[in-house]
């Protein structure tokens, strides 16, 4: 454990300082503030569906982003080396990326928390729709996060890791689509790849086990995959 | 101290090394020697566990590479050609992570950084970042790293690569000053290097060992490099 402590100091201050990490920060919040102050004067119903859904596409977008350095980095700057050839287990080194990178984008989301208190002070909303929608965010973070750590541990090229990222969540967005052309059961397999199909239930106060070990296992599944890929060489 | 045995790394088809047997003893610098492509990286990066073996076994202080990988990781400082280090960091800041990654203890990690900028005349850049250092600084960092746990064996690849005159002479008094005290393995293309830095030297070429010789009984190792290549 006093390992991942070590890596995740290391990895916190890269991502904290990163301009990246800055700049993608101001543009979520930017956007993710422009569409909730819009919605709530428009509309003037007290809930955050909306928000949710517009969040869930800026994730999608902008994760690939902040994950594309992640090992990307290392490898280009030799650095890499370094770590695999330490008396360290490859998962620490895979946790400390992941959890860094877990902290920025939830640090985004806690800071969204301010929304569901605007609406809490001047209405009266439902709050199980609100609880479930950001719960559904943090599974889906751990999940797109997980995905694009795996990608850029496969590769030294930063913009390819972002692009294979960016292409497997827009890939398992609209996965179910191709179920309309599949016989069952086939069709019902594409369907609950879909990331979206697993998310809106949480939006509406809906909390199936099943949805959330969707992300979990998905989570599980490309972190361990990030630990092979280092182990494998 | 060292046990390569009968070790090979094939690529898909292409055979990287093959076949290599060698021992080194405690204490000793061994220089490998070859032109580029010629395994030697390749030999020493399945030492530190960067590397698998597709065959063979390698063992450091009796600890199988591959079995026990940890063990033998412990036991060693390892200087890649391209002196790797993170460059936003400062170097005592990069000091203590390496020492903390391999496993010194946080009380004892002080003194172990102090011990090695004394070593490496660190002392007038430990507090910058090593972005802004020049070449030969960030050399002695990339040994520095290696050596803060105090480790039984040294492998430096190309430690002399890209340096000046002086960097060179001060890298060589530094390996030259290990002997008796570490174990090196050390990787150079440039002839005159190995002659002046090790006690024996192994030669490589395609991959394969093509012998291993006592300095002391080597005069002339242009010549017998020539009479092998």
């Amino acid at each position: 454990m006093r390992t991942l402590g070590v890596l995740l100091r290391k990895e916190l201050h890269a991502t904290f300082t990163s301009p990246v990490a800055w700049v993608v920060s101001a543009v979520y919040l930017l956007v993710a503030g422009y569409t909730f102050s819009l919605s709530l004067f428009f509309s003037k119903v007290a809930n955050l569906t909306y928000i949710f859904h517009q969040i869930y596409i800026l994730l999608v977008l902008l994760v690939p982003v902040i994950t594309m350095r992640a090992f990307a980095e290392e490898r280009k700057a030799d650095t890499l080396e370094l770590l695999l050839t330490a008396p360290i287990r490859e998962i620490w080194i895979v946790l400390a990326k992941y959890l860094s990178t877990m902290a920025l984008v939830g640090g985004l989301l806690v800071l969204s928390f301010s929304y569901a208190l605007v609406l809490l002070i001047y209405g009266e909303p439902d709050m199980a729709p609100i609880l479930g929608g950001y719960l559904a965010l943090f599974l889906l973070a751990s999940l797109l996060v997980a995905v694009g750590t795996f990608w850029s541990s496969i590769t030294e090229n930063q913009v390819v890791a972002a692009s294979a990222s960016l292409g497997t969540f827009l890939m398992l967005w609209f996965i179910d689509s191709i179920a309309y052309l599949l016989p069952a059961p086939a069709d019902l397999f594409f369907v609950n790849l879909s990331i979206l199909g697993h998310f809106t239930p949480f939006v509406s106060g809906s909390l199936f086990l099943s949805d959330a070990g969707f992300f979990l296992t998905g989570t599980l599944l490309a972190l361990f995959m990030t630990t092979r890929a280092l182990a494998d060489r | 101290m060292v046990t390569f045995d009968r070790v090979t790394k094939r690529y898909g088809s292409f055979t990287a090394v093959r076949d290599v047997s060698l021992k080194v003893e405690a204490g000793e610098i061994l220089g490998l020697l070859g032109p580029n492509g010629s395994g030697k990286t390749t030999l020493i990066r399945m030492l530190t566990g960067y590397h698998s073996p597709t065959s063979g076994r390698l063992s450091v202080g009796g600890f199988d590479t591959v079995d026990q990988p940890m063990e033998t990781r412990r036991r060693i400082g390892y200087v890649p050609e391209s002196h790797p280090a993170y460059g936003h960091m400062r170097v005592r800041e990069f000091l203590r992570f390496m020492a903390s990654l391999r496993g010194v203890a946080p009380k004892a990690i002080p003194a172990a950084i102090e011990e090695t900028v004394e070593a490496l005349s660190l002392g007038e850049v430990l507090g910058k970042p090593i972005q802004t250092l020049s070449r030969g600084y960030r050399q002695r960092v990339a040994i520095g790293q290696a050596l803060v746990h105090s480790p039984d064996l040294l492998i430096l690849d190309e430690p002399t690569n890209g340096l000046d005159p002086r960097q060179i002479i001060e890298t060589r008094n530094l390996i030259r000053g290990l002997a008796g005290r570490r174990t090196v393995i050390m990787t150079s293309h440039i002839l005159s290097e190995i002659a002046r830095t090790v006690d024996r030297v192994a030669i490589m070429l395609r991959g394969e060992l093509l012998t291993v010789r006592s300095m002391a009984e080597t005069p002339d190792l242009e010549k017998l490099f020539l009479s092998l290549a």
